[in-house]
């Protein structure tokens, strides 16, 4: 049906944490990524949460893909069919959470409902249908992606633990200033990996 | 100018200085130029970070840039070295607060940014060694040790211990840097976990590649080779932009190792020791996080933990 790229599924889903993190090396997502990682739980929380919807949305999203939007010949509605798969999948994981863990929902609070916002999440279902990946790497790459997501608010929010306590900061570069050049030394640490597994 | 006294600082400058002696005599005056033109502008920008808020220019911007200038091509050009330095003292460590607040390692910082910057410029930059650089061919492109082993060649341990091969300026002398290193740890001035954990690291990672027969996986002799060592005992084991805790340096270190081999056997870079170390740097507090929640045994709810919290303030 498709000639999807010959990856191997382990080197796929390294790729997609390593030499592409979706947000070290694409900067897709970065404003709850800016936002969030101030609270170091609340991290955690949106880290899991983002893994699930990008891994579910991109196994949904190349279902519709290959069984809707292809037969029908309707690439051009595409992207809005794409951005209305992520909130559906969004607000059923958000009923979810409320009946199973009202705690967590309660801590994820506006942030759950702006996922379908997050531009990382969009983005990732978009390479996967450029990439033409078959179902499987789909799947890997989304969770990957996620995971990659999820690593790198955990490490910025950790990072963010002391940063926040220091006061010596220029005061124009208090907060999101310092983040942001924390977040491009990250990004630079990530450069390494540039070239050792190939996903295009 | 007067600069804050830090002995910690200082240990770790004489320690550097045998390996110094030995680059002049490997390079000569291109070693000579290559440190002036770092420690006036390291010094330089970290004067005038300190001068807005009355502080006195540490001691570690010393090492910052003793570190930094040994660590490029005898032939990178001046203006590059300088611009490096400039990043590096501004952006590493004067917009995060000076000594002690940086989260990353300037040195590192610096010498990252120009590999990534000016890749191909510095991979021509290597030159001839030896009898103080008289006569040595300007910016001959001088196979370093990596690069022959990678093409499947060999490269005699004896050169290697003694560091008589092409490479970056002072990175190459092993026995020099395990002086220093022993020096180091004598004086307790670096942490041998980190050390320890680092060498165990990627000498297990690349016999590892070999015992798996990986295709691209180097020989162990690529250890002695590009500046593995030298990053290993003088940056990862910067106190400042490693984790806190003592436990942890052994995570940190072998996190350190382990990337550094992987990105030098299978990236599109050279040498993988920068990044793998800005890559330490990135992971040192969430590592110093994880040690502190496996101290404490783990709490059963999120009000729990805020309770004994509050009580602690309390009584302080």
């Amino acid at each position: 049906m498709i000639d999807a790229p010959s990856v191997g599924l382990v080197s796929l889903f390294l790729a997609s944490i390593l030499t592409s993190n979706v947000l070290l090396a694409n900067f897709l997502g970065t404003c709850s990524f800016i936002s969030i990682s101030k609270d170091f739980r609340s991290s955690m929380g949106l880290g899991i949460a983002v893994t699930m919807v990008i891994g579910i949305t991109s196994a949904v999203c190349w279902a519709v893909l290959y069984f809707v939007i292809k037969p029908l010949g309707i690439e051009y509605l595409s992207f809005i069919i794409f951005i209305i798969v992520i909130a559906g999948v969004v607000q059923m994981l958000e009923m979810i959470i409320d009946r199973f863990s009202p705690s967590l929902y309660m801590a994820l609070g506006i942030f759950l409902p702006l996922i379908t916002v997050n531009c990382a999440v969009l983005g990732v279902i978009l390479f996967m249908q450029i990439r033409k990946y078959n179902f499987p790497q789909a799947v890997v790459f989304g969770f990957g992606s996620g995971a990659g997501w999820w690593l790198a608010i955990m490490l910025l929010a950790s990072i963010r633990k002391k940063l926040d306590a220091n006061t010596a900061v220029p005061a124009g570069l208090k907060g999101t200033g310092i983040t942001l050049i924390t977040i491009g030394f990250m990004a630079m640490a990530f450069v390494g990996f540039s070239g050792m597994i190939a996903v295009q | 100018m007067k600069f804050l006294k830090q002995p910690m600082m200082r240990k770790v400058l004489i320690a550097l200085a045998p390996i110094y002696l030995f680059s002049i005599w490997m390079y000569g005056l291109r070693t000579v130029a290559a440190a002036a033109v770092v420690f006036v502008f390291g010094i330089g920008t970290e004067w005038l970070f300190e001068r807005t808020r009355a502080g006195k220019v540490s001691e570690a911007v010393l090492v910052t840039c003793a570190l930094y200038a040994i660590a490029f091509p005898p032939a990178t050009p001046l203006w590059i070295l300088a611009v490096g330095i400039v990043f590096a003292v501004a952006m590493a460590k004067g917009v995060y607060g000076g000594f002690g607040r940086n989260i990353f390692n300037p040195a590192i910082a610096g010498r990252a940014f120009v590999y990534i910057s000016f890749a191909v410029v510095l991979s021509r930059a290597y030159t001839e060694f030896g009898n103080f650089g008289i006569g040595a061919a300007d910016a001959l492109s001088s196979a370093t040790p990596l690069a022959i082993m990678r093409a499947g060649g060999e490269v005699p341990i004896g050169r290697l211990l003694l560091g008589l091969r092409t490479g970056a300026i002072g990175e190459g002398m092993v026995l020099l840097i395990v002086l220093a290193a022993v020096y180091l740890m004598v004086t307790k001035t670096a942490s041998w976990r980190i050390i320890l954990a680092t060498v165990l690291g990627g000498t297990l990672t690349n016999a590892l590649l070999l015992v798996l027969r990986v295709p691209r996986a180097l020989p162990m002799e690529s250890l002695l080779a590009g500046s593995f060592l030298f990053m290993a005992v003088f940056m990862a084991t910067d106190p400042v932009s490693a984790p806190k805790r003592q436990p942890s340096h052994y995570a940190y270190g072998a996190l350190i190792g382990v990337t550094a081999v992987l990105i030098r056997t299978f990236s599109a870079f050279p040498e993988g020791t920068s990044f793998a170390i800005l890559f330490g740097n990135t992971f040192a507090s969430l590592i110093d996080i994880a040690v502190d929640s496996l101290k404490k045994p783990s709490r059963p709810s999120a009000g729990g933990s805020a309770a004994p919290s509050e009580t602690k303030g309390g009584t302080q």
